[in-house]
């Protein structure tokens, strides 16, 4: 500020004031770049957070076809999480960044939809392979990998919600209707052979089992 | 499964699809879609999968009554459970600011005097997606729109029996359906005295002559012919007669628009918003398609118009992007609350790009803005109806 102060001095007021809007211009057009990128890393998570806790009332095509400013995407977020969307502070703010910019008012038509971008953004490795030899699940990793993830439609202790209860299910002893439906879904659930690796869906399984 | 997914999502179109489970529901829809691809007539297109929103094509609207299976489908949280609206078990109650209270099965209430009226339904936010600001919800464009007749009884019969008292002064309706989740608020809306106690106002249990189908409403959804859709409640079983508007979400924010013109993107107004009710007149072009290339020569451009309450007067179309206009011929007999339907022969003698435009005009005079007025719910788009078109040689 002190330093314009100074230069006004020197130039004139008008030539002063031009390089001032253009000052602004280019940092807001600096700060526009900025909004509508996302790291890789983040975006992987704001899509999961939006497979898992939106999903329970919606699905996500919903999402990909609103084009809308930062201050309305606020207020449905808000709207939302009053209306009981699992989302702490911390994953909400993650998801408004995501959902800002990439769904715009200045966006394209026609956008990937959440599926695909799961597919796209897989985490280094990826899920890992079947054939690895059989898969042992740590009930202890399962536990938060279920909450993270699965809490949202089952509840608590995997009590039920808007989806059924897993405690003591029986699709618990019947191993490949299990995978089948955490990895391709059924009805309102979503796949998660995307976004879960198979040793997290035997993580999962190990836990709720325990239960 | 001992049924078909094709079976089972015949059924649960008819509305007989008893025990039929919301993920059964989800997955044969979703082969439906893939089932219908490739036959001349194409399925509906899909804006959300669940809860499933689905428009009609616009080409269906070269009938005049739209089939129950092409119909759009609208709703917040799907439809209700099979338990919720077995036909033995179900009832309607009426309740509130009654003398007698009443519970009414099916049959019981098929015993008032059976009345048939051909009606427009339409989404208040059909055509949201060309509102510019864009705003949030479901990104309808054209067809989210159909008419049905509509059998039924007259809600006014049904409130007669069980007596109005004088503080009752809006009609709220519930029905079966359910949000996933005990936080989202119920889908409940009221309509104003007036409009339950008119004459044409129906609790119908048939659509096109068949019951009404589970995805439409099944057993009884309300009719309030002329005005937007979520007046028109589905899977009816609770009319409660009140002093005051229903409070709650569905009434008191959504499905609200502002009293006086707002500046476009502006917030949520201060300003006084209230409930939408009538449909403004509105047309759209059925055929040709956008995008169509045409032969030189003659080409029949038709469509439909129709404007809540109020009979249509005029239809105007423009075969070189709104420069000149010419009046349509309205077909068929005019009906209230039906759409008419209308033709233009249009003798096309220039090669090269053009836009087809329609716009209607009903008995008050009241013409189709070229675009909406704005507004932050991107309700009751009327804007002129729009085609690009390529004439060859």
């Amino acid at each position: 500020m002190g330093e314009a102060r100074r230069e006004r001095g020197r130039w004139s007021p008008l030539v002063a004031g031009l390089v001032l809007l253009l000052g602004i211009a280019a940092v807001t057009a600096a700060q526009e770049d900025d909004k509508h990128t996302i790291e890789p890393a983040q975006a992987r998570r704001a899509v999961t957070l939006i497979h898992a806790r939106c999903a329970v009332c919606h699905t996500t095509d919903l999402i990909v076809q609103q084009r809308l400013p930062p201050d309305r995407w606020q207020v449905t977020v808000e709207k939302m999480m009053h209306w009981g969307a699992d989302l702490s502070k911390d994953e909400a703010a993650t998801l408004l960044q995501f959902v800002t910019a990439r769904y715009h008012p200045g966006a394209p038509d026609h956008l990937p939809s959440i599926e695909e971008e799961l597919a796209t953004t897989a985490p280094a490795g990826g899920p890992s392979p079947a054939s690895d030899g059989p898969l042992v699940g740590v009930s202890a990793r399962g536990a938060e990998i279920f909450a993270r993830n699965c809490q949202a439609c089952h509840g608590e202790g995997a009590m039920g919600g808007a989806g059924p209860k897993l405690a003591r299910n029986k699709i618990l002893k019947n191993e490949g209707a299990f995978w089948e439906t955490v990895l391709h879904g059924r009805g309102p659930m979503p796949a998660w052979g995307s976004v879960l690796s198979h040793q997290e869906i035997a993580d999962i399984h190990a836990w709720l089992a325990s239960r | 499964m001992a049924v078909t997914r094709r079976a089972l999502f015949e059924r649960v179109l008819q509305g007989i699809g008893a025990g039929v489970v919301a993920g059964g529901l989800d997955r044969a829809l979703a082969e439906s879609q893939v089932e219908t691809t490739g036959q001349a007539s194409g399925p509906l297109t899909v804006r959300v999968s669940r809860p499933f929103d689905a428009e009609t094509p616009v080409r269906e609207f070269t009938s005049w009554l739209t089939s129950n299976e092409r119909f759009f489908v609208r709703s917040h949280f799907g439809p209700p459970s099979a338990e919720a609206i077995q036909p033995e078990t179900w009832r309607l109650t009426v309740k509130g600011l009654v003398k007698d209270e009443l519970t009414l099965s099916l049959p019981e209430l098929k015993k008032f005097e059976p009345v048939t009226i051909t009606a427009v339904l339409q989404c208040s936010g059909n055509g949201r997606a060309h509102h510019r600001p864009k705003v949030p919800g479901v990104q309808w464009e054209r067809g989210a729109a159909g008419n049905a007749q509509w059998t039924g009884v007259r809600l006014r019969d049904v409130l007669q029996r069980a007596g109005v008292k004088p503080q009752g002064l809006h009609v709220q309706m519930q029905g079966a359906d359910r949000p996933a989740l005990p936080t989202v608020p119920l889908f409940t809306r009221s309509i104003p005295i007036a409009k339950a106690l008119h004459p044409d106002t129906l609790l119908a249990y048939e659509m096109n002559g068949r019951p009404v189908p589970l995805l439409h409403g099944a057993p009884l959804r309300v009719i309030t012919p002329g005005w937007m859709a979520e007046s028109c409640m589905k899977w009816l079983t609770e009319i409660t007669l009140r002093a005051d508007e229903t409070p709650g979400y569905y009434m008191q924010q959504a499905y609200r628009i502002p009293e006086t013109s707002i500046q476009p993107g502006s917030g949520l107004p201060g300003s006084v918003m209230v409930p939408v009710e009538q449909m403004p007149v509105k047309s759209l072009i059925a055929a040709p398609a956008e995008g169509d290339t045409l032969r030189i020569g003659p080409v029949t451009i038709q469509g439909v118009a129709w404007a809540g309450e109020s009979p249509i007067t005029k239809v105007e179309v423009s075969c070189d992007d709104g420069k000149t206009w010419a009046p349509a011929r309205l077909v068929g007999e005019e009906q209230p609350y039906a759409w008419r339907q209308w033709q233009y022969l249009w003798n096309a003698r220039q090669v090269g790009p053009t836009a087809i435009l329609c716009r209607a005009t009903d008995a008050q005079g009241t013409q189709q803005p070229e675009k909406s007025p704005w507004n932050p719910g991107g309700f009751l788009w009327n804007g002129w109806d729009r085609l690009s078109v390529t004439v060859a040689a």
